[in-house]
């Protein structure tokens, strides 16, 4: 598969100060790739150097197959950006500052402003000063949007939205995806990574520490457990789960005739389910991974031990 | 053609309609000020008491505020004015858009996503200029037109030729103090430094000239003025001074182009 951004030894610093170290990541084109990483560990200024706002000191960047730079306008029109702090303080209505931006990198298909304006449930007629920050963003979000280009930049695209307008854009990145655009876009949240990204990349420090498919990350996390076991002693339901690779934390919650016990697992899931066949279960909960748990636990580690 | 008819010149377009409610106040200010000023001409400039009371005053004073030759209408109306109240107003104006063309919107956080769609930072600090100029343009027109309606009826005498050559530059030097504050406001990303050069371009014009023409120890002052540049030979009662307007239009130029080099160079907002 084609490659549609990538970035080797990507550094950059701001006078004395750098805040990328050496930034590695592909992203394949038609894929969404999600980039996670605690406030100031260089999502923005990434981002920045794929729309060359901002420059970089080293390394090599190319976006569509061309350096940013030497890309211009031509390379830009074929990318829809939406920063991560929106500021639109014109006098200006929404439809004419749309207009404004389709006169410099449309061609927009017509009717498509409306309807994603609908979609989001945006008022265009109204000033953009007077805008409130969701409203902000997402006229942010039509803007990028709208003229369909190949590859979509967005720094944290649901913040402000509330839930069920965050549910719509992400049927919007859906629908990007299948019509075959990039989206490479950023987030402090997991949870909206994991619904919508296909390969998640942690960027700590000004440097990435993973890259991983979702459904790896998924593999390799933490999931809690709990279940309830008829005509079983503790000490035996305590043995048999101790024999299943990779529990943990394994807990007596209750003891009388039947037992509760917690666990965490880590790792596949089918040797679990082979050991608890021979209980007589009366309840079981197996929760979602919690992503969040091992992403954090990644955050925290020392550079070294991360992979 | 990837744009439609009707969509050349986006970012000027744009910098332009935004900012009429400004023009228009501007350029409301402007004529009631020439409006106020010009009519009272018969019975102050032109009256031989107003005379003696200038010649009472000292002579430092007339010089420093231009008065020496205000009781011709031609140097009434160059005295009060191009070289006094228009000055000031033209000054404030270009500051205030000048700064605010790339340094303020730079500040303001609204250039980012503008340069992330398909423009050229050269493209965007050239059709804002161009902006910039044309609303230069309207101020002066409106003077020219303003001042052309009031020489009759408010006897002032003024040949028309010398009062086109005086606005040309008025314009040139309203371009220029603009322009200052654009190069500035480009090259750092910053509105204030943007005003301050702007403000210090026309200030500085003004008080060099005052102290200039005091004596003859100081008259270098003179020729770092661009103030004197444009109204040093009273351009409404002797003619422009031709060379002073291409000095005054040609360093606009040559700051834009320098702005367009300087956003070129850097990374914006960061």
């Amino acid at each position: 598969m084609d490659i549609a951004v990538s970035a080797h030894s990507l550094t950059k610093s701001f006078g004395r100060r750098e805040v990328l170290h050496g930034v590695d990541f592909e992203v394949q084109a038609g894929s969404v790739f999600g980039v996670i990483g605690p406030n100031g560990a260089g999502k923005t200024t990434t981002m920045r150097c794929l729309l060359d706002i901002i420059r970089p000191n080293g390394g090599e960047v190319r976006v569509l197959g061309q350096d940013p730079r030497a890309g211009g306008p031509d390379l830009r029109r074929r990318i829809g950006y939406l920063p991560g702090e929106l500021f639109l303080e014109g006098r200006v209505t929404g439809r004419k500052l749309l207009s404004h931006y389709e006169a410099v990198s449309g061609p927009v298909p017509p009717g498509r402003i409306n309807e994603l304006a609908q979609r989001l449930d945006l008022d265009l007629d109204r000033h953009t000063r007077k805008l409130s920050k969701g409203n902000k963003q997402k006229l942010g979000l039509v803007q990028a949007f709208m003229h369909q280009p190949e590859l979509l930049v967005l720094d944290e695209p649901t913040s402000g939205l509330d839930p069920l307008i965050q549910q719509e854009f992400h049927a919007m990145l859906r629908e990007a995806r299948r019509n075959g655009q990039t989206v490479f876009l950023s987030s402090h949240v997991l949870s909206e990574i994991q619904q919508t990204a296909d390969t998640v990349a942690i960027l700590r420090d000004g440097r990435i520490i993973a890259v991983e498919s979702v459904t790896g990350l998924r593999e390799s996390a933490v999931r809690h457990l709990r279940f309830t076991a008829s005509h079983t002693a503790a000490p035996d339901a305590v043995a048999l789960l101790t024999a299943v690779p990779g529990i943990g934390n394994i807990e007596v919650l209750e003891s009388n005739g039947g037992v509760t016990l917690s666990a965490v697992l880590e790792g596949a899931i089918q040797p679990l389910l082979h050991a608890l066949g021979r209980l007589e279960l009366t309840d079981l909960v197996l929760e979602e991974p919690d992503l969040e748990e091992s992403v954090l636990k990644m955050y925290a580690m020392p550079r070294k031990e991360v992979r | 053609m990837r744009h439609p008819a009707g969509t050349t010149l986006p970012l000027f377009r744009r910098a332009f309609v935004d900012s009429w409610r400004s023009t228009l106040a501007w350029a409301a200010g402007l004529a009631a000020a020439a409006f106020l000023y010009l009519p009272l001409y018969p019975s102050i400039g032109g009256s031989d008491q107003m005379q003696e009371m200038i010649n009472a005053l000292p002579a430092e004073m007339t010089r420093a505020l231009n008065y020496d030759q205000i009781a011709s209408g031609p140097g009434y109306a160059q005295a009060t004015l191009f070289g006094l109240i228009g000055f000031l107003l033209m000054s404030i104006a270009t500051v205030a858009w000048g700064a605010a063309a790339v340094g303020g919107d730079e500040e303001s956080g609204q250039l980012e996503l503008t340069l992330a769609h398909g423009v050229r930072r050269v493209q965007v600090v050239l059709e804002r200029a161009l902006a910039l100029l044309l609303r230069v343009l309207v101020l002066a027109a409106l003077a020219f037109v303003i001042v052309s309606l009031l020489n009759g009826p408010s006897q002032l005498d003024i040949d028309p030729a010398n009062l086109f050559g005086t606005v040309v530059l008025f314009a040139g030097l309203g371009l220029l103090t603009g322009t200052s504050a654009l190069f500035v406001g480009a090259a750092t990303g910053r509105r204030t430094y943007g005003l301050a050069a702007g403000a210090a371009v026309a200030v500085l014009g003004y008080v060099f000239n005052a102290v200039g023409r005091q004596s003859p120890d100081v008259e270098w002052l003179l020729k770092v003025s661009p103030y004197h540049w444009a109204y040093g030979n009273s351009p409404m009662v002797n003619g422009a001074d031709w060379a002073s307007a291409g000095w005054l239009w040609g360093i606009s130029a040559a700051l834009v182009a320098l702005a367009a080099v300087a956003l070129e160079q850097r990374d914006v907002g960061a």
